[in-house]
């Protein structure tokens, strides 16, 4: 046992002190696997770390999964969740074949879509741009005005929208008392799907700004020097040097962004669903609340409440959503990264 | 579907949008065919047995109204009204109220909560010799706090429930007998008469409480003339245009005000949105808060939705907002901020509950513009004809016990409800409703005022557990008492009582979400979104997917325990 440790240890030694790999030398032996027991004492302290955050995940998200049985029964409050009656697929079939909820479905998919395409790579534009600044307070200064917005509730960030935009906004408001037309975005259920993702781009896009930035102060600078010496320009630069350095973390940005796809904002949407119409606004997490659960908010008033339909509606998307993000993860690694675990 | 800003403190429950009550019937269901809803409950009662549990009426004699009410058509009749408040205000309660207990309440507020344990909820506990304590809750959303309150089963003491929440909760009929207390053995025909201020609450607030032939609710702010609410004006800006507010008979002479008051570089548009409130000018079968039913000329039941008057309503309030003669504010759906609209001058013609014309709101308007004034339109039909007014029923909110309690402790809550209960001019009203001479407000030669503590802590919350009938009362503005009263008084005149009237009524839960989509597109149309051609198709799609079963379930009530007209 001893000996073969010996053996080992020396070329990878050598290897170490060599610097740079052989070409054609051998890949070096998988060091011996740790049984359970021995790796447990190893990360004794890294694993009693994880104990309250383990709990806290046991205790609220894992526990109420088991309320996922309401979407197979005729949940009746008063009788609970073990005595309601277990009707199996019948909720589901009910869902799939109501053509509102397919509308609420395509919605979501086509708003997921335009923010895919306009919001991702807005962050990584800004990231770029920021990175250029040399001032480290300039770059602080703009940091910090370009985020502010995050910590902004919807609420807030449509009011100020309406305030503009609106039809008795400042823009309107200026166009009217010109004789222009005026120009209402707002309520414009056909523009919808852009102005959430203005809205989605004013709000979170110097949020998503800290993590691109960050991998681009992982690059080594010394690369850009040596392929400035080398002659390469600046556009060159950045196809060579800075997207192959941010292609990890826009790979499992992306990952995370697919596996998330379905959930396109529930209070920008509830919150102007009355403005442009349940047509335009409705997606899945709004459809399954304002069916299911329900209570008073301007039109989104319903008439009776259904947990069990309600329930179905959430399930259905929180299956897809599963399937779309272990989906986006093969995809990462078929792509040679890393995606949401290494392989 | 009514909107938010119907709801002004005290006659909160007039503007009330409601599905009301209870008959949740076994049999009907199952005649419906496909029976999803819970059919475990039934205890539907008939009037023989309503009548069995209804408490004797006896009027107090307490005070004499300045104004007194007018009796209308229907049995609809208007509130007493007063210009001050009495000056030796009456005893109405003998011997002692509390015997020392303590209970939990919750109600509805709409406005920001008062500290707990402040001088008004002191002064009232004092008074009652008992400790209640009230956890007021946002009435906006207050409909989403009971269906979790019900799905828990954590049921307070004594709780509020509006009438227009019902809907929210699941099977609201078997929740009336799984969590609230059996009144009728403590107040069922004379037995009431040990609580002389409840029984001065008329009968028709009492039948309302009825659950599945028993009573269960305390009826709030009763009244025979509660009504969906009105539309109302500027009256200072129509003087400055030279209009009179009377030449509006018809929906026509109401549209062609709008170029004229519409001034978009000023900022001010003629119309809020006009919701439902105009349902009542062009006729449309509507009860309690949502549309009704009636029998069209072969006999057949059709809803509200249904009758060619609601394709002349939608076509009307359509070309409002597309003519841009509409708040846009409004079409973008932001009814909270309705009443800041019509208080700045940004809006001229508004509809609203019957409570936003009281004094609060002219202070809050007269703060925005000195000149502020509301008025509201007398009642007209769309085409210039006979005009008719639903009539709700006369109760729209209640109070229930909780079921764990004891008869002593149902007892001890029901002499501090007839406490709180005390008719307007009595001094067991004056602390309930302004707390203590001196700490919370002050009597003028008009009436009690509050004062700046009294504004702080005093505001609906444990008058929402029970209160007496409904006078017009407004301390200081003698005027808009008095123009309230006559437009009360007309308003009676034009009542009628809907098909199915005051019957607690719960629809099968599987027709709600074929309302819910329709009540959608009713809204696009309205808002100028959608033409009134796509709400055709839309109600197609009504009847297949719930509207039909409505009508047999309906037509199955109407067979078993009539129409309540």
């Amino acid at each position: 046992m001893a000996s073969i440790t010996t053996q080992e240890a020396t070329p990878s030694k050598r290897r170490r002190l060599g610097g740079v790999r052989e070409k054609g030398a051998q890949a070096p032996p998988k060091p011996p696997r740790m049984n359970w027991r021995l790796r447990l004492r190893r990360d004794k302290s890294l694993v009693l770390m994880t104990v309250p955050a383990l709990i806290l995940l046991a205790l609220f998200n894992y526990l109420p999964m088991a309320g996922i049985i309401v979407a197979f029964e005729h949940y009746d409050i008063y009788q609970g969740i073990l005595n309601s009656d277990f009707v199996g697929l019948a909720e589901f079939r009910e869902l799939l074949s109501n053509p509102d909820f397919w509308h609420a479905f395509e919605n979501t998919l086509v708003i997921s879509f335009v923010q895919l395409i306009l919001y991702f790579p807005i962050p990584i534009a800004l990231a770029l741009l920021v990175n250029t600044i040399i001032s480290a307070r300039a770059r602080a200064f703009i940091q910090a005005v370009v985020y502010l917005p995050h910590f902004f509730s919807f609420v807030l960030v449509i009011t100020i929208f309406q305030e503009f935009l609106g039809g008795a906004g400042v823009l309107n408001v200026f166009l009217n008392r010109h004789g222009i037309s005026s120009w209402n975005v707002m309520t414009n259920p056909h523009t919808f799907k852009y102005l959430v993702t203005a809205q989605a781009v004013w709000k979170e896009a110097g949020w998503g700004l800290i993590v691109f930035l960050a991998a681009l102060a992982a690059i080594d600078p010394a690369l850009y020097e040596s392929a400035a010496v080398d002659g390469a320009g600046r556009w060159r630069r950045m196809r060579h040097i800075t997207f192959p350095g941010l292609r990890g973390i826009v790979v499992l940005m992306l990952v995370l962004r697919l596996g998330n796809a379905l959930s396109v904002g529930f209070e920008q949407m509830l919150i102007q669903r009355q403005a442009v119409g349940a047509g335009a606004a409705d997606v899945l997490d709004t459809y399954s609340y304002i069916y299911g659960i329900g209570g008073g908010f301007g039109s989104a008033t319903t008439f009776g409440a259904d947990y069990s339909y309600g329930a179905a509606a959430g399930l259905f998307k929180a299956v897809l959503s599963l399937i779309l993000i272990l989906g986006a993860n093969k995809l990462a690694h078929a792509f040679g990264e890393d995606g949401l675990y290494r392989k | 579907m009514a909107t938010s800003n119907g709801f002004t403190r005290r006659q909160v429950f007039r503007t009330s949008a409601a599905v009301g009550g209870a008959i949740a019937a076994t049999p009907l269901l199952a005649a419906c065919g496909s029976g999803k809803a819970s059919t475990k409950n039934s205890g539907v009662a008939d009037t023989n047995t309503i009548k069995s549990v209804i408490p004797t009426y006896k009027a107090s004699t307490a005070v004499t109204p300045d104004i007194p009410s007018v009796q209308g058509a229907n049995g609809a009749a208007s509130d007493p009204a007063f210009l001050t408040f009495p000056a030796n205000p009456a005893k109405s309660v003998t011997g002692p109220v509390g015997s020392g207990g303590s209970y939990q309440a919750v109600t509805p507020l709409w406005g920001s909560v008062p500290a707990p344990g402040n001088s008004y909820y002191t002064a009232v506990n004092q008074a009652i010799g008992a400790t209640l304590t009230d956890s007021p809750s946002d009435g906006n959303n207050y409909a989403t706090m009971l269906a979790t309150r019900f799905a828990s089963g954590n049921i307070p003491d004594w709780l509020d429930v509006p009438g227009w929440n019902v809907s929210a909760i699941q099977n609201f009929a078997e929740g009336v007998d799984k969590y609230f207390k059996d009144l009728s053995p403590f107040l069922a025909g004379d037995k009431i008469l040990d609580y002389p201020n409840l029984a001065a609450i008329p009968t028709g607030g009492w039948q309302a409480g009825v659950w599945n032939g028993k009573l269960y609710g305390i009826p709030l702010w009763t009244s025979a003339g509660n009504f969906p609410g009105l539309m109302f004006y500027r009256a200072d800006i129509f003087k400055a245009a030279g209009i009179d507010a009377s030449s509006v008979t018809s929906a026509d002479k109401l549209k062609a005000l709008g170029p004229e008051l519409t001034d978009k570089g000023k900022g001010q548009y003629a119309f809020e949105d006009l919701s439902s409130f105009l349902y009542q000018v062009f006729n449309i079968p509507f009860s309690n808060g949502h549309t009704g039913w009636k029998r069209d000329s072969s006999g057949k039941l059709v809803n509200g939705y249904e009758v060619p008057e609601f394709l002349e309503m939608l076509n009307f309030a359509n070309s409002l907002a597309t003519s841009g003669w509409v708040h846009p504010d409004a079409l973008a759906g932001d009814s909270s901020k309705a009443k800041n609209r019509f208080w700045a001058g940004k809006t001229v013609i508004t509809a609203d509950g019957n409570g936003a014309w009281n004094k609060d709101d002219s202070k809050s308007g007269t703060a925005a513009n000195p000149n502020y004034e509301r008025q509201g339109f007398k009642v007209f039909a769309y085409d210039g004809g006979k005009p008719s007014m639903p009539l709700y029923p006369a109760a729209g909110m209640f109070s229930y016990l909780n079921k764990k309690l004891t008869d002593d402790q149902v007892k001890e809550l029901l002499r501090i409800a007839n406490y709180l209960a005390a008719p307007f001019g009595t001094q067991e009203y004056l602390t309930a409703r302004y707390g203590k001479e001196g700490t919370t407000y002050t009597m003028t030669a008009s009436g009690p005022i509050l004062n700046d503590e009294g504004n702080k802590v005093v505001t609906d919350t444990l008058d929402q557990l029970a209160n007496g009938p409904a006078v017009v009362f407004n301390a200081g503005a003698e005027q808009m008492t008095k123009d309230y009263a006559a437009w009360q008084a007309d308003a009676v005149q034009h009542a009628y009582k809907p098909m199915f009237y005051a019957m607690n009524i719960t629809e099968p839960a599987e027709t709600a979400k074929a309302t819910t989509a329709l009540e959608a597109v009713i809204t696009d149309v309205r808002m100028g979104r959608k033409k009134v051609a796509d709400y055709q198709s839309a109600l197609t799609s009504w009847q297949n997917a719930g509207g039909n079963t409505l009508r047999t379930f309906y037509e199955g009530v109407a067979k078993q325990y009539g129409t309540g007209n």
